[in-house]
């Protein structure tokens, strides 16, 4: 004969039982939980963002310090190729300051007509620029995505929409940014799109990232013909970037189809400089107007 | 006090499976002084997941994954959601299977994280295009799978290793 059940109208279980029922809806609690979450991802990307960068933000300390050795190990493989190719280096400068030479002084003698050409046309000087020196400290490359997390956030006065330079030109721009720590999204990111002109010709396209190392043209004139070799500026357009930042060198694929080799190199990205051009400020200013940092941050 | 001791001990052991496999997700986006490297980086994070749900369940509970999942979208900038997702069901799945892929020789278990890897990267390439709208190139895909799942018996070792150091005498 079946027992009466000491919990009411509830079947009779053990205790046992009852403490195994968190473990068995524990499953289909979370599995349901990550799936409110990407149909909440899909509907409000913008809401989880805040999420994203406070995670960042509490790990990026982590993660500078995991950087360190890695940095150093850079250092020291750099030095040793340096040594390496000391001899022939030193040739090839040499024959470059003598190049370079002439070119300073084409450049001083431009320097001085272009002078005498904007007091004619009562030209407006780029807007004062303001830049922050940051580390790299994750590389979110990915199949799915091409991004850098670096050490430098709201704090330091980085925001939303600033240029990521490096010595060889633009990278990408800051597209989150938290109290230490922003991220940054690369020109070759599926996302991206970017208005860009080529200098020789002037034609107007916009580059669009592939995740592939050589972003591709979109939008050509009819009547434009990117030649190899070309060189690839910023347009100015969209109002995001001032005109003539450089951006890479026109080269054909095996298919005869241009795509653009960025002038830095994206795949060795150790320091990045992310600069704001001040757009909305639009006004001359000479002096760098907030932050203003030569050195990497430590 | 000596209980104490051997509670606290024990407590930090317990937390090593998901320590490292944060560890891992944290490795997996480091800037190596490689260049392009994180273009074809394999999935430490999963391996780990696969690894100490197979071995040891009871330190690995789903809501791990769950985190481990939140963190990774996080530092990778995927939508928030997708490894969360992917990582839940992988280890609700392993789970299910995991004498099966444990309980044989080490070649079954590597051949089990290459059918979990290939199965997780279809269902995240496929989820990745219904939410942009766009698709990814598969080349870098495919080669970071391949690779993944060559990478899998080096981090699987270590694993192994810290399992028998630290958790042998459990």
């Amino acid at each position: 004969m079946r027992r009466p059940s000491s919990y009411g109208w509830f079947p009779a279980v053990s205790a046992l039982t009852w403490r195994t029922i968190p473990y068995r809806f524990s499953s289909a609690f979370f599995l349901i939980l990550s799936l409110v979450l990407l149909v909440f991802a899909r509907a409000q990307p913008v809401a989880l963002s805040s999420f994203r960068t406070h995670v960042v933000d509490g790990l990026a300390p982590v993660l500078d310090a995991a950087m360190r050795p890695m940095a150093a190990l850079e250092q020291g493989e750099i030095s040793v190729q340096h040594l390496l190719s000391l001899k022939t280096d030193n040739q090839r400068l040499r024959e470059e300051n003598l190049h370079l030479g002439e070119i300073q002084n084409t450049a001083i003698a431009l320097k001085k007509e272009n002078n005498e050409l904007r007091a004619l046309l009562n030209f407006k000087v780029e807007p004062g620029l303001s830049y922050i020196s940051a580390r790299v400290i994750a590389d979110t490359g990915g199949a799915y995505e091409r991004g850098l997390i670096v050490t430098a956030g709201r704090t330091d006065g980085v925001h939303e929409g600033m240029a990521a330079m490096t010595g060889g030109g633009l990278i990408g721009r800051v597209v989150e940014v938290g109290d230490w720590s922003s991220r940054i999204l690369l020109i070759s990111d599926l996302n991206s799109r970017l208005p860009v002109v080529i200098a020789e010709t002037g034609d107007r396209f916009i580059l669009s990232g592939d995740n592939s190392p050589r972003p591709k043209l979109l939008f050509l004139p009819r009547d434009s013909s990117p030649i190899a070799g070309y060189h690839v500026v910023t347009s100015g357009h969209g109002g995001i970037f001032p005109p003539n930042l450089p951006v890479g060198l026109i080269q054909e694929t095996d298919q005869g189809k241009p795509v653009v080799v960025p002038s830095a190199d994206l795949g060795r990205i150790t320091f990045v400089r992310l600069v704001d051009f001040d757009l909305k400020g639009g006004a001359f200013n000479p002096i760098a107007v907030r932050t203003h940092s030569e050195s990497p941050k430590k | 006090m000596n209980l104490f001791w051997h509670k606290l001990d024990s407590g930090l052991r317990h937390l090593i499976p998901a320590l490292v496999s944060f560890l891992m997700a944290l490795l997996t986006v480091i800037a190596w002084p490689v260049p392009w490297l994180g273009t074809i980086m394999p999935p430490l994070s999963l391996i780990a997941l696969y690894y100490w749900t197979c071995h040891r369940p009871d330190l690995f509970p789903i809501g791990v994954a769950f985190a481990l999942g939140l963190l990774t979208d996080s530092l990778s900038g995927l939508p928030i959601g997708v490894s969360a997702f992917l990582f839940t069901l992988a280890h609700f799945v392993i789970l299910r299977q995991r004498r099966f892929f444990a309980g044989h020789s080490f070649i079954v278990l590597w051949l089990g994280f290459a059918l979990t890897t290939f199965i997780l990267t279809l269902m995240q390439y496929l989820i990745l295009f219904v939410l942009r709208g766009e698709a990814t190139p598969l080349f870098p895909l495919f080669f970071q799978t391949i690779l993944g799942a060559l990478f899998f018996p080096l981090p699987c070792w270590i694993f192994i290793r810290l399992q028998r150091t630290a958790l042998g005498a459990e």
